[in-house]
């Protein structure tokens, strides 16, 4: 389970780093990305994932179903 | 403000214009080293007293040609200049291909002076990597009489056809409502040329523009990043395609 950035809609705000509880988010070569190995979607940190709730974009951080 | 302080509006209006016709000087250093050449307060008699080797001595290490063109944009009167009038061009849906639409708030035209939620107009331009056209003047002062909720929101739903706007200052909850209307607010750190502003955007829609506004551009974001992505970045994108059908 891992939340991953749609790459055409993100701003490159960077709101969304410092809120990780797991530090997943990176500044990638183009927008921000989230690594799929760490990202939680915060479980046992928070109710709500922390990037989700702070972007400013709406469905710019979705869930990366399973493939 | 004190009087120490003020300057007609065609004075910063000439400061802002004549600090483009410098390398790396805002609008709010030229207005300080004017102040240091000639004393405060700076008025039209001062200027007009002016000359090249004054300003020699406080721009220090520019060519004579930038400081000439300064020079004679400080002493220009508002007559001669032919600024403060626009003209509309006429845009019709399609003209302007890889184009994205930008408000301005400015209150003469020229310079990104406004604050978000009290600016009197919005100027607005089609913009592409190679054309600008001002396509309309949007008058955002409330008509009398009218009651909205939120005066800000009514603001930014006039500017809801536009891809960016270029605001002196925002508020935090103004900005999410503009961001919300899908309006990419970019607030100056200083007062700005409309006209450097619209430049700079150029450059970034001819160089290689971040997605978000690729996309407001109408071109394919996957194809334009073939070249430069890691395996994982690809699957993101794939992912993206399928998310976004």
């Amino acid at each position: 389970m891992t939340l991953y950035i749609v790459e055409a809609d993100c701003i490159s705000c960077g709101d969304c780093l410092p809120v990780c509880p797991t530090d997943s988010i990176t500044e990638g070569s183009i927008v921000f990305k989230i690594d799929k190995k760490t990202c939680t979607e915060c479980e046992g940190d928070f109710d709500v994932p922390q990037c989700v709730k702070v972007c400013p974009i709406d469905n710019c951080i979705l869930p990366l179903e399973a493939a | 403000m004190n009087s120490q302080n003020t300057l007609t509006r065609e004075l910063a209006l000439r400061i802002g214009l004549a600090a483009r016709a410098l390398p790396d000087t805002d609008a709010k250093r030229l207005l300080t080293l004017l102040t240091a050449a000639i004393g405060s307060p700076l008025t039209d008699a001062k200027l007009a007293s002016l000359d090249l080797p004054t300003l020699k001595t406080v721009l220090i290490g520019i060519d004579d040609s930038d400081l000439s063109r300064t020079l004679y944009i400080l002493k220009q009167t508002t007559e001669e200049m032919d600024v403060n009038d626009p003209v509309l061009q006429a845009y019709v849906e399609g003209d302007m291909p890889n184009s994205v639409r930008i408000a301005c708030a400015s209150s003469d035209a020229v310079l990104v002076d406004g604050h978000f939620g009290t600016c009197p107009q919005f100027y607005i331009y089609q913009v592409s990597a190679t054309a600008v056209r001002l396509i309309a003047v949007r008058n955002a002062v409330l008509p009398e009489g009218l009651d909205v909720e939120d005066k800000n929101v009514y603001r930014a739903e006039l500017l809801q056809d536009c891809n960016v706007l270029y605001i002196a200052s925002v508020g935090g909850p103004a900005a999410a409502k503009i961001v919300r209307l899908g309006i990419h607010p970019m607030k100056q750190s200083s007062i700005q040329p409309i006209a450097t502003l619209i430049e700079q955007l150029q450059q970034v829609i001819a160089g290689t523009p971040p997605p978000w506004l690729a996309k407001a551009m109408g071109v394919n974001v996957v194809h334009r990043f073939h070249f430069d992505h890691t395996d994982d970045v690809d699957n993101e994108l794939e992912r993206d395609l399928e998310a976004t059908g």
